[in-house]
C-alpha cells in the first residue's frame, strides 16, 4: 500500500534523508498554529500524483493567504480523491531537480537504482534521461555511486545523491517496501540537496511484520490494508454480471468470457487463496459464504457467475454453501412479509439469479442437491457464460 | 531435472495445515516422500513418513533428497529454503503464497550461486501425469499425454488440464512458476526444458497480465524453440493496475527496455504474434489449436 507524502517523510527524517522541516495540517484553521517561518508551501496529501499540474500545490506569503489557500485545496479533488490533510513545508530554492527511486524489478528480480537529472512534474523527460542501476548482490555503497555518476554527476554532487540514495535502499530494505522515491530531490546552488516529495509504497504481503510501519499508517490516520479480506471489486457501472472465482487467473480468464461473450461484468471477487499455508475446507466454503453476501448487496448485479475449480473442497460441500445462500436469502424475504401482514402486496426482497458452474470431485452429488433449490449445475465454462450473459440482459430478479 | 516416481522428496512444514493435507495426496499419486520436516515433531510419523527438527537430520536418517516442496508459513518460507539448500538440496518447490518479495529476492542470490532450481513462490508445483505430483495440482484433470502445460496461476492451469483432457489430449508436464511478482523459475527455462524432453510434442503457455515473462518467453520462442507452442493470456478485460500516476512503478516496468506497453494483454499477445505463436483467444479454444499444430483432426472427442 501506498503512503502519503507527509507518512513517506518521517520515514525519511528517521533514516537521515534529508528534508524540510514541515507540519501537518487537518483543519485551515491549523495554520494560525504554524510553527515553520513564511513564506510555505501547502501541498494536497493525495495517494495520486499530479496534483502541482492541477492545484493542490500553493505558495504562501502569510497566515491569511495560508488559511484561504488552504480552504481551497481542501475543497479541491486530485483525480476524484479529496484531501483529508494538507503539508504544510518551508519554501525551498532549488536549482536544478533530480528524480531517484529504489524498487523492485520483477524481470531482473532484483532492486533497481533509479536517477534521472530531469526531475519534477515532468515525468516523461524524467523517463527519457533515466539511468538504473541493478542491485545484483548484497548492496555496498558503490551501487549508489555507479547510479550518480552515470546520471552524469561530478565534484561533491556525486557523494551527496549517493549518500541519499544509499539511505533510500537502506529504508528499502528495513521497511520491506516495494518502492522509495524522491521527486524531486532539491539540488541548491551551493550543492545542498533536499527530498521535496517522496513517495513511498509498503508491500502488502511483509506489511505484518513491521509493526512500526503499521503503527505509522493508523498513527497518521491512514488505513492498514487487511490483504485478508474478502472484497468484491467493482469493475463496471453498467455491468449487471458478478463474478466469484477461485484463483487469479481463472477469475481473469472468466471475465474475458464475459466480454467476450458480449456481457459486462459489474463486479468480480477472488474467493482464491489455494496456495495460503493455512488454507482449509472451512475456510474456503466461509470466504464464498461471506463473497455471496457481499456480492449481492450491489444493486446492479442481477446474475451471479460462479466459477470455481474446487481442488480441496468437494463440489458437494460448496453446494451445500450455495443452498444455504438461498435459503438464508429467502427466509429473510419471508420474514420481512410477515412482519409488515398489514400490507397486502409486498415487493419481495429480490435476489441476483445464480449461475452454478463448478468441477471437481463429488459433482453429481452437488447436481443433486443444487436441483432441490431449482438451481443446475453448468459444467461447461463457455455454457455457463453464455447463460450468465442472457440471464443479465434479461433482468430477471428472482425473488 | 529430475521429476520422476524415482526422485526422492522432502516435505517442508509437512504438520501445516497445506503441508499436511496434500502430503498423502501426493504420496498417494506414487510421489516418493522420504521423509518431513517441521521443527518440533521430531520422531514423530505421519502417514508412515518419519519426521524430522532439521533437513540435515532427515538427510542423515534417510539419505539423499532430490527435492523439497516447501509448505510453511509465508515469513518462515526463506528460512527453509536456505536451510534446504545448505544442506545440498537443489530443487526447490514454494507453494506458500505470500511470501515477501524482498525475501524471494534473497533467495535468488543464494539460489543463482548454487545453481539451484527454485519453483514458485506461490506455486501449486509440477505434475507429471501417471507418474509423480510435486505439488497442489489436482490430478483428476490432467492424463497422460504428449501437451506440455506451463503457467503463472494454479486454477486456470486446471481448466486448461482439464480442457485438454476432455479433447483426448494428454499432458507431459503441468508446471506453474508461480502467481507471485518475483519468482524463481522462468517460462524460457521450462520451454528449454519442454523442448529438450521427449514426451512432450506440442507446449500450451498459459499468461496473465503484469510483468513482462510473456514478451521474453515469446522472444525466447522465436529464438530457441523448435517445438510448436501455443498462447493464451488472461486478463484482457481486467482493470489496469491502480497506481494510476505511479511515476516510480512505470519507470521501474521501463528499464526492462521493451516499450512503456509492457505488462497489459495486448502487449503480450503482441509479442506472440509478432513470434508467430498462435494465440488461443479462450481457453476452450486452446485444444483446436493444439490439434492443428499437430495435424490431428479438430474434432472434440468424448470424455476420456
Amino acid at each position: 500500500m501506498d503512503l502519503l507524502e507527509y507518512q513517506a517523510k518521517e520515514l525519511f527524517r528517521d533514516m537521515g534523508i534529508p528534508v524540510l522541516p514541515s507540519q501537518r495540517i487537518d483543519y485551515p484553521k491549523d495554520l494560525k498554529g504554524l510553527n515553520i517561518p513564511y513564506p510555505v508551501v501547502l501541498k494536497s496529501q493525495v495517494y495520486i500524483g499530479g496534483r502541482g499540474r492541477v492545484g493542490g500545490v500553493r505558495f504562501v506569503e502569510n497566515t491569511i493567504d495560508a488559511i484561504a489557500a488552504a480552504q481551497t485545496i481542501f475543497n479541491l479533488p486530485i483525480m476524484g480523491e479529496y484531501p483529508k490533510m494538507l503539508l504544510a513545508e518551508a519554501k525551498y530554492d532549488a536549482d536544478r531537480e533530480f528524480y531517484l527511486a529504489v524498487a523492485l524489478n520483477r524481470s531482473v528480480c532484483r532492486p533497481v537504482l533509479l536517477g534521472s537529472c530531469q526531475g519534477g512534474i515532468d515525468v516523461q523527460s524524467a523517463i527519457d534521461q533515466m539511468q538504473h542501476v541493478v542491485v545484483e548482490q548484497e548492496f555496498s555503497p558503490y551501487y549508489a555511486r555507479r547510479l550518480a555518476i552515470k546520471m552524469g554527476l561530478q565534484g561533491t554532487l556525486i557523494e551527496s545523491v549517493s549518500a541519499v540514495v544509499e539511505k533510500m535502499y537502506q529504508l528499502f530494505i528495513q521497511h520491506d517496501l516495494d518502492l522509495v522515491e524522491i521527486n524531486p530531490l532539491g539540488v541548491s546552488a551551493t550543492g545542498e540537496v533536499m527530498a521535496l516529495d517522496g513517495k513511498v509504497s509498503a508491500n502488502d504481503d511483509a506489511l505484518a511484520r513491521h509493526p512500526q510501519l503499521i503503527s505509522l499508517i493508523s498513527k497518521l490516520g491512514g488505513d492498514p490494508a487487511q490483504p485478508n479480506d474478502v472484497v468484491p471489486v467493482v469493475m463496471d457501472l453498467d455491468g449487471h454480471i458478478g463474478i466469484v472465482c477461485n484463483g487469479a487467473g481463472l477469475t481473469m480468464a472468466t471475465m474475458d468470457l464475459v466480454g467476450h461473450a458480449g456481457g459486462k461484468t459489474a463486479s468480480f471477487l477472488n474467493i482464491g487463496g489455494e496456495n495460503r499455508w493455512d488454507s482449509s475446507p472451512e475456510l474456503l466454503k466461509l470466504r464464498l459464504e461471506h463473497g455471496l453476501d457481499l456480492m449481492s448487496q450491489h444493486k446492479s448485479v442481477r446474475v451471479i457467475l460462479i466459477n470455481l475449480i474446487s481442488n480441496l473442497v468437494p463440489c458437494d460441500e460448496v453446494a451445500a454453501v450455495i443452498v444455504s445462500y438461498l435459503e438464508r436469502k429467502t427466509a429473510r424475504a419471508a420474514g420481512l412479509t410477515n412482519l409488515r401482514s398489514d400490507v397486502v402486496f409486498v415487493q419481495p426482497k429480490r435476489r441476483p439469479s445464480l449461475v452454478v458452474r463448478l468441477v471437481g470431485s463429488q459433482s453429481d452429488r452437488a447436481r443433486t442437491q443444487l436441483e432441490t433449490a431449482q438451481l443446475s449445475l453448468v459444467e461447461n465454462l463457455d455454457e455457463a457464460v453464455t447463460e450468465a450473459v442472457s440471464l443479465a440482459k434479461s433482468g430477471r430478479l428472482e425473488s | 531435472m529430475n521429476f520422476t516416481p524415482n526422485n526422492r522428496v522432502l516435505i517442508q512444514g509437512i504438520v501445516d495445515p497445506l503441508g499436511s493435507t496434500y502430503t498423502p495426496l501426493m504420496q498417494a499419486y506414487g510421489t516418493n516422500i522420504v521423509a518431513g520436516v517441521s521443527p518440533g515433531y521430531g520422531g514423530k510419523v505421519f502417514h508412515g513418513i518419519p519426521i524430522f527438527d532439521l533437513v540435515e537430520m532427515a538427510q542423515m536418517v534417510v539419505g539423499e533428497i532430490d527435492t523439497t516442496i516447501i509448505f510453511v508459513q509465508p515469513f518462515a518460507a526463506l528460512d527453509a529454503a536456505l536451510e534446504a539448500i545448505a544442506a545440498g538440496i537443489r530443487q526447490i518447490i514454494l507453494i506458500t503464497e505470500g511470501m515477501p518479495p524482498q525475501d524471494v529476492v534473497r533467495l535468488l542470490r543464494k539460489a543463482e550461486a548454487t545453481e539451484t532450481l527454485i519453483v514458485g513462490p506461490n506455486s501449486p508445483g509440477i505434475i507429471v501425469p501417471g507418474q509423480v505430483l510435486l505439488g497442489i495440482h489436482p490430478s483428476e484433470f490432467y492424463t497422460p499425454g504428449s501437451v506440455g502445460l506451463i503457467s503463472r496461476s494454479g486454477t486456470l492451469t486446471y481448466e486448461i488440464a482439464r480442457e485438454l483432457t476432455l479433447a483426448g489430449l494428454g499432458q507431459s508436464m503441468g508446471v506453474c512458476i508461480g502467481g507471485d511478482a518475483i519468482v524463481g523459475s522462468s517460462f524460457p527455462q521450462w520451454l528449454e526444458i519442454l523442448d529438450e524432453d521427449d514426451n512432450t510434442e506440442v507446449i500450451v503457455l498459459v499468461g496473465e497480465i503484469g510483468g513482462d515473462s510473456e514478451e521474453s518467453a515469446a522472444h525466447y520462442i522465436a529464438e530457441a524453440i523448435d517445438k510448436p507452442v501455443i498462447a493464451y493470456v488472461a486478463g484482457r478485460t481486467a482493470p489496469k493496475g491502480r497506481r494510476m500516476g505511479h511515476a516510480g512503478a512505470i519507470i521501474a516496468s521501463q528499464i526492462s527496455e521493451l516499450g512503456t506497453e509492457i505488462g497489459t494483454a495486448n502487449s503480450k499477445v503482441t509479442a506472440f504474434e509478432r513470434a508467430k505463436i498462435p494465440v488461443a483467444n479462450y481457453p476452450s479454444q486452446i485444444p483446436t489449436l493444439v490439434k492443428k499444430s499437430l495435424r490431428l483432426p479438430s474434432r472434440r472427442q468424448s470424455s476420456p
